[in-house]
């Protein structure tokens, strides 16, 4: 987690000074030098011009990078980080029979599956020299390859997870504006373009996504806030981990590998084979009991999943042995694993079910709860918005069960507690009915370990509003005669809202190339000259700004910086420069 | 491991330019001024090993070279431009325009396949040049052969000039024999097997959902299942709400629903802009709405996936997608083998490339796809000498190098250029990494005579004057192991000794006695990937005289008016010298 405390070190610095921390053998010099004075007027060679003015849409998550053209329905490219882009030029060892069973030397010395991922979300110790060439190899070979680009200049934009560290963030636009001279970068938002492309201006964005699973209520367009906990597919990974190494041991022990070096021998698995048991074999158990909601539509108060294909074994139940073939431990070994077993990753890594509340840190919040304080801390008109456009995104979101596990068991909570902070009517009716562990969660809720919210502060100590969240939350609904006009409008519909609901979308990316495409203003957008000359010193915090401009935050007009280069001092990162 | 073949890395001088600042076109590189390479500085010494390293070392005969600015271009640092594009399979050349409608794939193969047809009257005429990755064999994408289900070579086999046969037809894998009948792909007639494959898959005609600008009745009337049909719906929604929100500004222009003006949206995802608490809809903003039905793009979320689970169950281990299958499907999400498709080739493109700084091309291809050659190639193997390394001795029996014992290598550096030479060597006395090799290199600093192979005419001339200042310099005496001076000379080449003292690859913490407090944790993790690769960072630089080209970009280094211009390059290599036995 890129924890405040991470950053506190570097806000303010120049991303030399970054660099140097980082990684004292780089050279630190001021980026804001161009690597030479390559001048824009690159050459147009005749004919040859390919969607000159589509710009590219990049969606960056940790672990993968989509890519494609403005205006199109899916992205041309999907990079996923490996260590085999990570070797040098004409180093074709990769194709040779007995490169992965070699897997034990290139993953020694690094934690573990790093070559996997594109950055760390913590940037303490991180090269973030490595991170920009790891990125610029990626983004050349995808652009070239696969979208088959020239090197003309070409406006970028980026889909950004909210949560993404002012210095990656600084690496990336360095990479684009250096190495790919991007006139201008777009900064979008990835859960308000999640909820964009599910055609909806409002929601709960789960993202289940590699390093941590965050929650953001979008609202109106707007990024209101998010909430993160680590229990996301890299945790997923280490249960899986467990799960195959007690599987390849015969179930002799119990021990779990803390050190990564305890994961080099020869009964271990390598991390590229403990993705493809998790990616193609994992599935996620229904929750204990349905909610009510559910089981009174279908008519029948079922206790335990006895559920629709009646003569079938319910999964959970299915001890059926699974064979998988395992070719990174010595010798390789099929194992035999319980269909039922596979579903244990996802309880640890997610919900955790057998732990009381009170023992998680926030950090490692299951993702149910993570979901449930978020709605609770919402006020109470974008809570129920909301919470009927929940959006699950995230490469997690594939695994079977998972979705409607977390539905289910947000809606149970919801049954259970109601929307009280303190203690929910609810609570007492069902109190009766409960299971223990629910009982010390809730207790564990009243003894005042009051939801924090995990995004700082956004307004600095100017004095400003730092909106409680939960102030509006008894404002009663008020009729209102613009409500009435409205109505007689043809094309009015009345907004869905107040139950839970989940909804589906096409995907950040393609809310990126649609937003894109439709010309739909930036959350910022950088001049390429401007950060050259400026770096991220340059940019002003948007709530300066926005304070100046009289609005806060605002995905709207002038894209906050353009049209306003002749104050230099007036353009931002965006949310994202927030996170100083 | 036996086997271990020398090599040498270049780094391309480009590398973290951006932390460097570096103004002047052909400035002379960072490094003109040897950079001190004592063990106790090691700020500004080049690792091999490290992690950025990997990204900026190129083989020699990856690099190009500009041979105005005089420098190295990896590539990296040049810019490209497409010359062609084209079906690697089958060598059809793609305008450049229809890659806007079609994408980086070959999708609308009609035209394709007639002219394939025509140009080779053999019988692999029908490629369709869809790749098949079908459930067992996955590696590579095995061209695939479109052909009638019943063995009948000789139809398939036949001219162009015979007619087609009726079909059906189907893709067959000549390397394992799958076909597509297995996953129940079967074609009408031999053409455009892309839109056939697409209305297989989605059962109707796409191309309607895909019209885009439209948001006639008839079109909203069909629900979207596929994504591209949920995005033209949602693009259409959008533009209808806009539309609605200001008729004013409405269809004024052409195309993309009038949203050339950006102001038209922009108000829309403005007007909620403020404060969240209390905000109130205005009344301006009340008429867009959210999509709500399918027509619209607006899907709700099918949770149940209870089916899946149940498949998951049934297929087991063997009836999942793999990743590598997963990689190369066109369209993402198949997770069971039943759901992967046939997947078109990706087209290449051949590309020049120019000098950033200069502009000048420096390699450009024959348009044509079929040849191969080049029109322009500035390879920096013509420009900047080639090293080769051989041990002086070789070792006996394993080949490998026996820690903490002296062994002695031939360095021969060849010269390609028509100007003598002067190089200036420079490595580290140890190399840097866990594991530090003593590295001696015994003449750092010699001149190799110029390439002369450019001329035979003057040949004898120049052999003659080659041995006046052999005579001059005093280095005729070859074969010499000592302290500065080289080893063997030849007309353009000249080899010296390099003595490495490996290291010993044992890991154990240093003892205790050097350890200071404050020290960083000992690295006792064990033995990566090439660590027992002895590799010496080694920083070359070349001084050289030349014709004084007269196009030259800010001749900044020619001193006297005289037509020899004074020239200088540097740059580290890395030199993989042998591997460490790890006795
Ligand atoms: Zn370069
Ligand atoms: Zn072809
Ligand atoms: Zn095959
Ligand atoms: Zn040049």
């Amino acid at each position: 987690m890129a924890s405040n405390t991470g950053l506190a070190s570097l806000p303010h610095r120049t991303v030399s000074s970054i660099r140097a921390g980082a990684h004292s053998a780089t050279t630190p010099g001021p980026p804001q030098t161009p690597a030479r004075p390559i001048s824009s007027t690159f050459g147009s060679p005749s004919g040859s011009s390919r969607v000159d003015d589509d710009p590219i849409v990049i969606e960056l998550g940790s672990r993968k990078l989509r890519l494609g053209f403005a205006g199109d329905a899916a992205p041309k490219r999907i990079v996923a980080i490996s260590p085999e882009q990570q070797r040098r030029t004409g180093d074709f060892r990769v194709w040779e029979p007995d490169f992965s069973s070699q897997w034990r030397s290139r993953a020694s010395g690094k934690p573990w599956g790093a070559d996997h991922e594109l950055w760390q979300l913590d940037v303490r110790g991180q090269d973030l020299g490595v991170v920009e060439d790891k990125l610029e190899r990626e983004l050349r070979d995808a652009l070239f390859k696969y979208l088959l680009v020239d090197s003309r200049p070409r406006k970028v934009t980026l889909v950004l997870p909210p949560t993404l560290p002012i210095p990656l963030l600084s690496s990336t636009l360095n990479t684009l504006f250096h190495r790919f001279q991007s006139p201008t970068i777009s900064l979008l938002s990835s859960p308000v373009m999640a909820a964009f492309a599910a055609g909806t201006r409002s929601a709960l964005v789960i993202d289940l996504g590699w390093h941590e699973t965050t929650v953001t209520a979008v609202y109106e367009y707007h990024e209101v806030q998010s909430w993160r906990t680590v229990r996301a597919g890299k945790l997923l990974m280490e249960e899986t981990y467990e799960l195959l190494l007690q599987a390849v041991r015969g179930y002799a022990t119990m021990e779990r590998t803390e050190q990564t070096e305890d994961r080099l021998l020869d009964e271990s698995l390598s991390f590229e084979e403990c993705e493809e048991v998790a990616t193609r074999m994992l599935w996620c158990k229904k929750a204990a009991r349905q909610p009510h909601r559910k089981t009174s539509e279908e008519g029948l108060a079922t206790v335990h999943e006895h559920e629709e294909e009646g003569e079938e074994i319910p999964p959970t139940e299915d001890h059926s042995p699974m064979a998988i073939t395992l070719n990174s431990c010595k010798p390789p070994k099929t194992v035999e694993i319980p269909f039922s077993q596979l579903a244990e990753p996802c309880e640890a890594a997610f919900f955790e079910t057998r732990l009381s509340l009170s023992s998680f840190d926030d950090h490692e919040l299951p993702v149910h709860h993570l979901v449930y304080r978020a709605l609770l801390q919402l006020p109470l008109d974008v809570r129920a918005i909301c919470m009927s456009r929940i959006i699950f995104t995230g490469g997690c979101s594939h695994i079977f069960g998972l979705r409607s596990r977390i539905f289910d068991e947000v809606s149970i909570q919801v049954e259970d507690q109601g929307w009280d902070p303190v203690r929910g009517k609810g609570s007492e009716q069902c109190k009766t009915n409960l299971k223990l562990h629910r009982d010390s969660s809730r207790q564990a809720t009243k003894n005042g370990s009051v939801p924090v919210v995990i995004q700082p502060d956004m307004t600095n100590g100017n004095g400003e509003a730092t909106e409680p969240q939960v102030k509006a939350a008894d404002a009663p609904q008020e009729v209102d005669h613009v409500e009435n006009l409205i109505r007689k409008e043809q094309n009015y519909k009345p907004q869905v809202q107040g139950f839970l609901r989940a909804i589906d979308t096409l995907g950040p990316w393609c809310g990126g190339s649609l937003a894109t495409q439709m010309k739909i203003p930036a959350l910022a957008t950088i001049d390429r000259e401007i950060w050259l000359q400026q770096g991220v010193n340059g940019a002003s915090r948007p709530s300066e700004v926005d304070i100046k401009m009289g609005q806060r935050q605002s995905m709207g007009p002038s894209g906050l910086m353009r049209g306003q280069a002749a104050q230099p001092n007036n353009w931002t990162l965006g949310v994202w420069g927030t996170m100083f | 491991m036996a086997s271990f073949t020398p090599y040498t890395y270049i780094q391309c001088p480009c590398h973290d330019s951006t932390s460097q600042s570096r103004t002047a076109d052909d400035a002379p590189p960072p490094t003109t001024t040897l950079p001190e390479l004592s063990e106790n500085d090691d700020d500004h010494a080049f690792d091999p090993r490290a992690h950025r390293s990997t990204f900026s070392l190129y083989p020699l005969e990856h690099l190009l070279y500009c041979d105005v600015c005089h420098q190295i271009r990896c590539p990296r640092c040049v810019t490209e431009e497409l010359v062609t594009i084209y079906c690697p399979n089958c060598l059809f050349e793609v305008g450049t325009s229809s890659l806007k409608t079609e994408g980086n794939r070959l999708t609308s193969d009609y035209l394709h396949l007639n002219k394939s047809l025509t140009a080779a009257n053999r019988t692999l005429t029908l490629d369709a040049h869809v790749a098949v990755s079908n459930a067992r064999y996955v590696s590579a994408p095995w061209p695939s052969k479109l052909s009638k289900p019943p063995p009948d070579p000789t139809l398939l086999s036949a001219d162009s000039a015979t007619p087609i046969p009726p079909g059906p037809w189907v893709l067959t894998c000549s390397y394992c024999h799958w076909n597509s009948s297995e996953i129940g792909v079967k074609f009408d007639k031999p053409q455009g097997i892309f839109g056939q494959l697409q209305k297989l898959r989605y059962g109707e005609d796409q191309s309607k959902h895909v019209v885009s600008g439209d948001t006639s009745p008839t079109k909203t009337d069909s629900v979207p299942e596929t994504n591209k049909a949920r995005f033209a719906a949602l693009k259409s929604f959008y533009g209808s709400q806009t539309v609605g929100a200001n008729p004013g500004a409405g269809l004024s222009g052409l195309g993309d629903y009038g949203l050339n003006s950006p102001g038209a949206l922009t108000r829309i995802m403005s007007i909620y802009s403020g404060n969240i608490n209390g905000l109130k809809p205005k009344t301006k903003s009340s008429v867009m709405r959210e999509a709500d039905s399918p027509n619209e793009g607006f899907q709700l979320s099918d949770l149940d996936e209870g089916a899946a689970i149940s498949q998951l169950r049934r297929d087991g281990w063997d009836g999942t997608v793999t990743g590598d299958q997963a990689k190369t499907q066109v369209e993402e999400g198949a997770q069971f083998a039943d759901q992967l498709w046939p997947i078109p080739y990706l087209l290449r493109a051949k590309r020049s490339k120019r000098c950033p700084v200069c502009r000048h091309i420096i390699s450009k291809p024959e348009s044509k796809v079929s040849n191969t050659r080049w029109r322009i190639r500035l390879i920096a193997n013509n420009s900047i000498p080639s090293i080769s390394i051989k041990p002086l001795n070789p070792p006996p029996g394993s080949g490998l190098l026996k820690p903490l014992q002296p062994a002695h290598f031939l360095l021969t550096f060849k010269n390609p250029l028509f100007d003598d030479v002067k190089v200036t060597l420079a490595t580290p006395a140890t190399t840097p990494g866990r594991f530090a090799s003593r590295v001696t290199v015994l003449c750092p600093e010699f001149q190799i005579d110029a390439n002369p192979d450019n001329d035979m005419y003057l040949d004898d001339v120049l052999k003659d004057g080659e041995k006046e200042r052999q005579r001059r310099r005093g280095d005729e005496g070859i074969h010499q192991a000592e302290a500065g001076k080289i080893w063997e000379r030849g007309r353009n080449w000249v080899s010296i000794i390099v003595e490495v003292i490996p290291s010993s690859l044992r890991i154990e913490p240093p003892p205790a006695i050097l350890v200071k407090d404050g020290d960083p944790e000992p690295d006792l993790s064990p033995l990566r990937e090439d660590e027992d690769v002895l590799e010496i960072p080694m920083f070359v630089r070349l001084e050289w005289e030349s014709e004084a080209s007269h196009d030259q970009v800010g001749a900044a280094t020619s001193r006297e008016k005289d037509a020899k211009e004074k020239r200088e390059l540097a740059y580290w290599c890395a030199i993989g010298i042998g591997r460490i036995s790890q006795e």
